[in-house]
């Protein structure tokens, strides 16, 4: 159906049409062929069968006068009469000659063609029986001749008309065959038109219906909608969207198209009235409140000419307060610049502190150099003992020795033995006397090394203290600006407390000019009220315009 | 400091003042120097003791037993020296000075002795030397000639002269 409905409308008439002249085309040609089959039948009946009946009947009839000519010689004795039955005779046999000819052109069947030859057969044997007869009579031998005619030829006579009967019955019986298949076939053509009228019927009124249901139908939709649309101007209506792509799909999505733009034009129009509408409301209520503004500007104008009298006499008790801060501006000023000197001195004496501190930081670190030199000629000190040290060791292994040598020696050297004992004691003490002064030493080096430290922590006292006085003094010189500062504002103080009385006096004569100004403003108010008026009467006019407008 | 002074003298006075202890002469007697050795006094005998020498420098000997310290320059002579402590296979109880040599002799040997420190010569009555317990033998009997009330320790230092094992004669390809 969506495929049928996607064709275009001459498409679809060109393809329901054409199949009904397709149908009408079968069934023609269908008709022109039994036809032709009908007549040939009929042509078979006609030239074939009811010929070769009339045919055979016509030798049956031919041989039956023959016999009767025969029958007739046998029984007259006239010789006249018997010539001329003789003459008959013999045209009667070639006659029946031709026939049983023709006939055996008349059809091909074997079995027919059987039995004519077969009567052919029988017929020559009696052709010659009855030359013989008829020679007989001649001879006037008429007993043998009728003998032979009522024996042999009898039998042979009947079995030949026994045959051409069965020949007639046969092709009679063919013929009924095939009048009976005529009939038949046309039987099963008449069946073959009824279906194919009855397709054709269906066809056309399914056609029919097809084409009411994608065109017609369709069509007065479309048009029930343009109704609608047109009498009652009903926007409202909703064409349902077809996806066919003929010429009513067209024509369905074109209408669609336009309705939206109707619509959209109409609520644009709508919601332009409405923005009027709301506009000219806005109007009417500003010009109103317009109104009621002026008048509530006249009445303020006269309060305002009363406020500015009370103005007036404040003004004046602001100018005396103005003169009495200038005169303590200026004694601010004063105390600000014995401040700065003041602070200045303490700036110069920090200088001076700086300087000391340095001195004695120079003087801290000639100590600490000193006390270096001291540790460092203690260890020398140290040195010198350690070899001290050393010779008394050798002057006792002196000694020891000098001792071993008196031993040897025996009893002469027992005094050299006093005097080793002697020096042994000497490098003894000289030992001790070195172990004291190491003791000694090591006391000195121990407190030298005390001065260092105490000497490096003195330096470094004095370094924190250069940095606080360095401190001290960015201090007292941000305190030196600031007061220099407060000096210059307390000058400036002064000096616009100066212009502040030159102001107030001006203040006192604007005051007056504005006194003037607002009775002016009141004059000109009440034009304003007027005008304000004459807007809200335009603004009534303007609504009621509208609102005939959007019924 | 003058009043130490003064004690030293007084303390010297004192004791030359004292009766000298009894010298009895001829073979009562024998003269010895003593000698310290990891915190034990020992004495030799001075007949054998060329003289004392203080321990500078020494080459250390490889390939000889370990007893053997090496050998030192002693006035332009060589002299091996021995470390008794290694020797008597004494334990190492802590680290002695060791910068004395004692250069021993007789006809024959001749060698240094390791000490720490040499304290002098003194006589010792022979009647005084205790001899041994037999149950010692940390040091071997041979080497001892007794022990002084005093806890001094006689060295037999003239076997120890003769003695062949501390002839070191080794090889060494």
């Amino acid at each position: 159906m969506r495929f049928f409905n996607n064709l275009s409308t001459r498409t679809k008439l060109i393809l329901g049409f054409g199949l009904l002249w397709l149908l009408l085309a079968i069934v023609i040609v269908i008709a022109n062929f039994v036809i032709i089959d009908v007549t040939n039948s009929e042509k078979e009946l006609n030239t074939v069968h009811l010929r070769s009946v009339l045919m055979t009947e016509k030798l049956r009839f031919v041989m039956n006068q023959q016999r009767v000519s025969i029958l007739q010689l046998l029984l007259t004795e006239d010789k006249t009469k018997q010539d001329s039955l003789i003459t008959r005779i013999k045209g009667r046999a070639g006659a029946s000659s031709i026939l049983v000819d023709s006939l055996r052109l008349m059809n091909s069947e074997s079995d027919y063609l059987l039995k004519v030859s077969k009567i052919d057969s029988i017929r020559e044997m009696y052709r010659k029986t009855r030359e013989i007869q008829i020679a007989l009579m001649e001879k006037g031998e008429i007993k043998q001749a009728r003998d032979l005619g009522l024996g042999i030829q009898e039998l042979r006579f009947e079995t030949i008309s026994k045959i051409i009967f069965d020949l007639s019955e046969e092709t009679q019986k063919a013929m009924d065959k095939q009048v009976e298949r005529d009939k038949e076939q046309s039987q099963v053509s008449r069946y073959l038109f009824i279906i194919m009228a009855a397709v054709g019927l269906i066809g056309g009124i399914l056609l029919v219906v097809l084409l009411n249901i994608s065109i017609v139908l369709p069509l007065n939709k479309l048009s029930i909608l343009a109704e609608k649309i047109s009498g009652r101007n009903d926007l409202s209506v909703d064409i349902p969207v077809q996806s066919r792509k003929d010429e009513i799909g067209r024509l369905g999505k074109a209408f669609k198209r336009m309705l939206e733009n109707l619509r959209g034009s109409t609520a644009e129009l709508t919601s332009l009235l409405f923005e009027v509408k709301d506009t000219v409301n806005v109007l009417a209520a500003s010009s109103s409140e317009i109104l009621a503004a002026s008048t509530q500007v006249a009445t303020g104008a006269v309060q305002t000419s009363v406020s500015i009298t009370e103005t007036s006499t404040t003004v004046e008790e602001v100018r005396q307060a103005a003169q009495l801060s200038s005169q303590k501006a200026m004694e601010v000023s004063e105390n600000a610049h014995h401040v700065s000197q003041i602070s200045q001195d303490g700036q110069n004496a920090v200088e001076e502190t700086i300087h000391g501190m340095d001195h004695v930081r120079q003087q801290m670190e000639l100590i600490a150099q000193t006390i270096i030199r001291l540790s460092e000629q203690s260890q020398s000190i140290g040195g010198i003992i350690a070899s001290v040290n050393d010779v008394a060791d050798q002057s006792n292994l002196l000694a020891v020795n000098a001792a071993i040598e008196a031993a040897k020696a025996g009893e002469q050297g027992k005094g050299f033995a006093v005097v080793a004992q002697e020096i042994k004691s000497l490098a003894e003490q000289s030992k001790k006397a070195t172990s004291q002064v190491r003791t000694i030493l090591f006391d000195v080096q121990k407190a030298t090394s005390a001065a260092v430290m105490a000497a490096e922590q003195g330096s470094k006292a004095v370094e924190a203290g250069v940095k606080q006085s360095v401190h001290t003094r960015e201090a007292i010189k941000v305190l030196t600006d600031s007061t220099r500062d407060a000096a210059n504002v307390a000058t400036q103080i002064l000096a616009s407390s100066k212009q502040q009385l030159i102001g107030m006096d001006q203040i006192g004569v604007a005051i007056k000019t504005i006194n003037q100004a607002g009775n002016e403003n009141a004059a000109s108010m009440k034009q304003v009220k007027q005008s304000a008026q004459d807007l809200n009467e335009l603004g009534i006019k303007l609504k009621m315009l509208v609102e005939k407008s959007v019924l | 400091m003058k009043k130490e002074h003064e004690i030293l003298l007084q303390d010297r006075a004192r004791k030359l003042s004292l009766e000298p202890p009894v010298s009895v002469s001829g073979k009562e007697v024998m003269d010895v120097i003593t000698f310290s050795l990891a915190s034990e006094t020992y004495a030799i005998e001075s007949v054998f003791v060329r003289e004392v020498y203080p321990l500078k420098a020494y080459t250390s000997l490889p390939g000889t037993p370990d007893f053997v310290l090496g050998i030192v320059n002693v006035r332009g002579q060589i002299l091996s020296v021995i470390n008794l402590k290694k020797f008597f296979h004494l334990p190492e109880a802590g680290i002695g000075e060791l910068n004395k040599v004692i250069i021993v002799r007789n006809g024959r040997m001749e060698f240094g002795i390791l000490a720490d420190v040499v304290h002098g010569t003194r006589q010792i009555a022979k009647s005084l030397i205790q001899q041994p317990l037999p149950t010692i033998t940390g040091i071997g009997a041979d080497f001892l000639l007794g022990v002084t009330r005093d806890s001094l320790i006689l060295l037999n230092i003239e076997h120890m002269l003769q003695d062949q094992s501390i002839i070191v004669d080794i090889e060494v390809n």
